[in-house]
């Protein structure tokens, strides 16, 4: 990894928080400009402000508390990514509950951090979805291969999973971690990444229409 | 009262003394041809002369009046021992009566004017009996002439005629003429014999009634009987009402255990939870803030490892508590979660083999709660003394059972020789046991370990069941509503 080296030539990271408890969203920030090369340059109280403030800002990752009053985090995520689908959105939850975690990646999230991370576990996930990585648990790789599987036949290859993905996500489901599946496929570590991250805008895209669907009839 | 048939047509046709004397005889005539038509008019004389014997006098109310009703009541005894071989009664009453005997019902009269005979011999047994007659006057002069006569081998033995030893009775209770009487009563007046005046020439004749039956009174028949039938109706009915309170108490009791067990973790995730997170965050900020090897800055870091260990555990009992957890699904993610990240820490890779499609079917705290600390338990002995490369933790549905196998390719050990105190495997199977479940376990050295725990899943009617339930749950507890706009 790179960035280390880069980060003090380039412009710091613009990463804005959404959270809603004043007390830890002070926190938050000092932690984020803790980190060499971060820069937390604003915040938002709720979803709602999230959406007006983000698209003027422009930044590059977005931490997103999923407990949101009102418009919930996973709801915000997905009405922001129908706006900038390059912004990298990570989830913030206290709880592990496979459940919201992927109901938020479905709706655009690129990946999700407990609320407890360290602070060096939180850098590295930010970084490996700048790097275009995707990071991704078994249980979630799991879940995604059921879910492709439960939509069954497709009609657009583009929301459908190729053969190389799924062998890809049945290998995380069954724990092994992204070096050992380039091993086992003879590819390298970065197709496995990048196997992941296109998984994850198949979801997206898939659950575009849906979220179309569920979030903008009526309200937009 | 009989009228007085014989003046009038003479007076009326007085003015043709001709044809008065023809149409006398034609009216004696004609009544006598009516007289010989009755039923037993033709022994009328016999039977006049017998029926004395036997009928008492006309009584009645002292005062009669139209319209009138008389309750006229009187007790009689058949002596102990004696059989009753004949017993006949002769009744009639100006107009009209309802004849009971011992408070029954045996026969009704409207025809005054012909003495009615009953054979009521299959009716006495010895004891007490009761003679009951309600009289219906209807004009003018009112009465009863009655005569009973009970012979035992062909000889009499008791005889009740209509005297004044007969009482009037005023009471208009329904069961007056039961054996006991018991409103004030008085006596009967006595008008005069048979014969008397206004009733010279009747009665006239006699109507025989077929012998009289006892009615044939089954047991369940019997009042007491239906009671107590209809008791332990009552009781049936009442006890399956009680079950049903008691089940549906249970059912809202059960329900309220979910709703508070939801309600519990989310107070421990929503208050400790978030404050926990918050030292945390508070905790990273401070350790930063400190000189990079200040004494400080080690403590700091001490303090967040154990807000992240206590937030680990505090995960632990809120995923234990709550009922929103209580699926095969969740538990199957949530032990596969646990083992990697327990085994991350040593040097044995985890791998999972989970059936896909996990059925959200019930799990219930105990089993779920058991069967993670069993495969807890063989996690831990795996680390401790497989010295494996490679563990496969494995989970299965075969029929309505939930298998968890936990194996790996470390040393292994003898089972016979293996103490059994020491791998835990009696704790194991103490655990399965308590949840209907069991726990096997195979091995040899170098050949590696496999334990297999296997429980029992809920039937599918609960599932339904507690379907309904969830579906209910989802309104209050852990902010699964927020998701949905």
């Amino acid at each position: 990894m790179k960035p280390n080296v880069t980060a003090a030539a380039k412009p710091p990271v613009k990463v804005v928080l959404v959270e809603d408890k004043p007390g830890v969203r002070e926190s938050w920030v000092k932690l984020i400009n803790s980190l060499p090369g971060f820069n937390c340059v604003q915040t938002c109280a709720s979803g709602e402000d999230a959406l007006r403030v983000i698209p003027n800002v422009n930044p590059d990752v977005v931490l997103m508390d999923i407990f949101l009053p009102r418009m919930s985090g996973i709801e915000c995520t997905a009405r922001l990514k129908l706006q900038l689908p390059k912004i990298q959105i990570l989830i913030l939850t206290a709880v592990e509950d496979d459940e919201l975690v992927f109901m938020a990646l479905e709706a655009g999230a690129d990946g999700y951090l407990l609320k407890r991370t360290t602070p060096e576990d939180l850098e590295a996930a930010m970084r490996d979805v700048l790097g275009g990585g995707a990071p991704m648990t078994s249980e979630i790789a799991r879940r995604v291969v059921e879910s492709f599987r439960r939509t069954g036949r497709q009609p657009k290859p583009d929301v459908r999973l190729s053969a190389r993905e799924e062998e890809v996500l049945i290998l995380l489901s069954k724990g092994y971690s992204n070096k050992e599946i380039a091993g086992q496929l003879s590819i390298g570590a970065e197709t496995v990444g990048s196997h992941l991250k296109h998984i994850y805008e198949k979801m997206h895209v898939r659950s575009r229409a849906e979220a179309v669907a569920r979030y903008m009839t009526g309200k937009a | 009262m009989p009228p007085s048939k014989t003046k009038s047509p003479v007076s009326k046709l007085a003015w043709r003394p001709a044809g008065v004397l023809a149409l006398l005889f034609f009216i004696f005539f004609l009544t006598g041809k009516i007289r010989a038509d009755e039923p037993g008019a033709t022994n009328a004389v016999n039977w006049v002369v017998q029926a004395t014997n036997q009928l008492g006098q006309w009584i009645w109310e002292t005062n009669a009046f139209d319209k009138q009703t008389v309750r006229l009541w009187r007790a009689f005894e058949i002596p102990a021992g004696a059989k009753v071989t004949n017993a006949t009664l002769h009744i009639t009453v100006d107009n009209g009566y309802t004849l009971f005997l011992d408070g029954e019902e045996i026969g009704r009269g409207s025809d005054w004017r012909t003495v009615t005979e009953y054979d009521i011999t299959q009716l006495l047994a010895p004891g007490r009996h009761v003679l009951a007659v309600e009289g219906f006057n209807d004009r003018l002069e009112g009465g009863l002439i009655f005569g009973l006569r009970v012979c035992s081998a062909n000889r009499p033995m008791v005889e009740v005629r209509s005297d004044d030893f007969w009482r009037i009775t005023a009471q208009t209770r329904r069961n007056w003429a039961d054996k006991v009487l018991v409103a004030a009563s008085h006596r009967a007046k006595i008008i005069g014999p048979m014969h008397s005046h206004p009733w010279e020439v009747w009665p006239y004749g006699i109507a025989r009634v077929q012998p009289l039956q006892p009615v044939i009174v089954h047991f369940w028949q019997r009042g007491w009987v239906q009671l107590a039938l209809l008791a332990v109706c009552a009781g049936a009915v009442l006890f399956c009402l009680w079950l049903w309170t008691q089940l549906s108490a249970q059912s809202k009791a059960q329900k309220f255990l979910q709703v508070e067990r939801a309600r519990i973790a989310r107070d421990i995730h929503d208050d400790l939870g978030a404050q926990l997170t918050q030292l945390l965050l508070l905790g990273e900020v401070a350790q930063r803030e400190q000189p990079e090897d200040s004494p400080a800055r080690g403590q700091f870091t001490q303090i967040c490892a154990g807000a992240r260990e206590l937030a680990h555990a505090m995960d632990e009992v809120v995923w234990a508590v709550n009922s929103r957890r209580d699926t095969v699904r969740d538990f199957t993610s949530y032990v596969c979660k646990y083992a990697q990240i327990f085994l991350s820490a040593t040097a044995i890779r985890c791998r999972l083999d989970v059936e896909p499609e996990m059925p959200a079917a019930v799990f219930d705290l105990p089993v779920r709660r058991n069967l993670f600390l069993a495969v807890k338990e063989a996690l831990n002995n795996a680390a401790k003394h497989s010295q494996a490369k490679e563990l496969f933790l494995r989970i299965y549905r075969r029929g309505q059972k939930l298998s968890v196998v936990v194996e790996d390719d470390g040393q292994g050990f003898d089972p016979g020789a293996a103490d059994a105190g020491r791998n835990g495997l009696m704790n194991m199977a103490q655990r399965m046991d308590e949840i209907g479940g069991t726990c096997g376990m195979s091995s040899q050295p170098g050949g590696g370990c496999l334990v297999i725990f296997t429980v029992p899943l809920a039937a599918r009617r609960r599932h339904w069941f507690r379907r309904t339930e969830t579906n209910g749950e989802n309104a209050g507890p852990i902010e699964a509503s927020e998701i949905h706009p």
